[in-house]
């Protein structure tokens, strides 16, 4: 129960990193006075999302996940783990230092109100959903995959 | 309105992220190919992924400081430091992605 919870705390804190980068792009488009606070929170909570997705989640791949990466290498989709698993687990770095990025550009920035440093703050926020769209997939086929595996057994 | 000068930490820590998505498929090319780096990881830190990870924080926070010195804001512009980053996220994730291509098998998924 618990490397199940571990799991599902770690999408849960991806996709609701995501949501939150979604929530901020919309901010950064309407700027204005009223809503600089929540833009400076938002970009905060969306690196801490990140941040806290990446350490429970590489906990989980470092410590558990050899038992299902076995179950997926043996089963009907071995792909999952040889493509998805691979390629997530490297691009999620990226995602990292895009969430880590992301308050400097804000916090340096405000009150964006020249359209060029709004840019760059979307621009970071669009490339951190697309991204966490892609992890999301991926760890979806992973899932799927250890159920092929487990199906052919 | 006439556009402010570009922060510091901006624009270095944003060259830092372009440089560090490149590198980091760079290194990844390189222990996959190279056994000796490969076992070099996993001794460093226990697994190869968390060395994987710790070269690429640290490598972004070091070239972050350094390009940030080096008065990057005189010569970019926000517009500039976000083509930079977007091709940076861009190319290494084509490498990436495109390194594990050919385990790409998916005769299993037809089947079913």
């Amino acid at each position: 129960m618990f490397v199940q919870g571990v799991m599902m705390l770690h999408v849960a804190l991806g996709v609701i990193g995501i949501m939150f980068a979604v929530a901020l792009f919309v901010d950064v488009l309407n700027v204005n006075e009223g809503n600089i606070e929540r833009i400076k929170k938002l970009s905060l909570a969306v690196a801490v999302l990140i941040v806290l997705a990446y350490i429970i989640g590489g906990y989980w791949y470092v410590v558990y996940y050899g038992h299902d990466r076995d179950i997926i290498k043996a089963g009907q989709w071995p792909w999952a783990h040889n493509y998805f698993m691979e390629v997530k687990e490297h691009l999620f770095f990226i995602m990292l230092l895009l969430g880590i990025y992301l308050p400097i550009a804000v916090y340096r920035n405000v009150p964006l109100m020249e359209k060029e440093k709004r840019c760059l703050v979307l621009g970071i926020c669009m490339l951190i959903v697309v991204l966490g769209f892609f992890m999301e997939g991926a760890g979806g086929i992973i899932g799927k995959g250890v159920t092929m595996g487990l199906i052919g057994r | 309105m006439e556009n402010s000068p570009m922060d510091k930490y901006t624009a270095g820590f944003g060259m830092a992220l372009a440089v560090t998505s490149v590198l980091n498929a760079i290194i990844l090319v390189i222990k996959e190919e190279n056994d000796a780096v490969m076992k070099a990881l996993k001794a460093a830190l226990g697994h190869h992924w968390t060395t994987h990870g710790v070269i690429v924080i640290v490598v972004f926070f070091v070239l972050g400081f350094i390009f940030s010195s080096m008065k990057l804001e005189t010569k970019f512009d926000s517009h500039r430091i976000l083509k930079y980053i977007i091709w940076g996220v861009i190319i290494g994730g084509a490498i990436t992605a495109g390194f594990f291509l050919p385990n790409l098998n998916l005769a299993g998924a037809i089947k079913y």
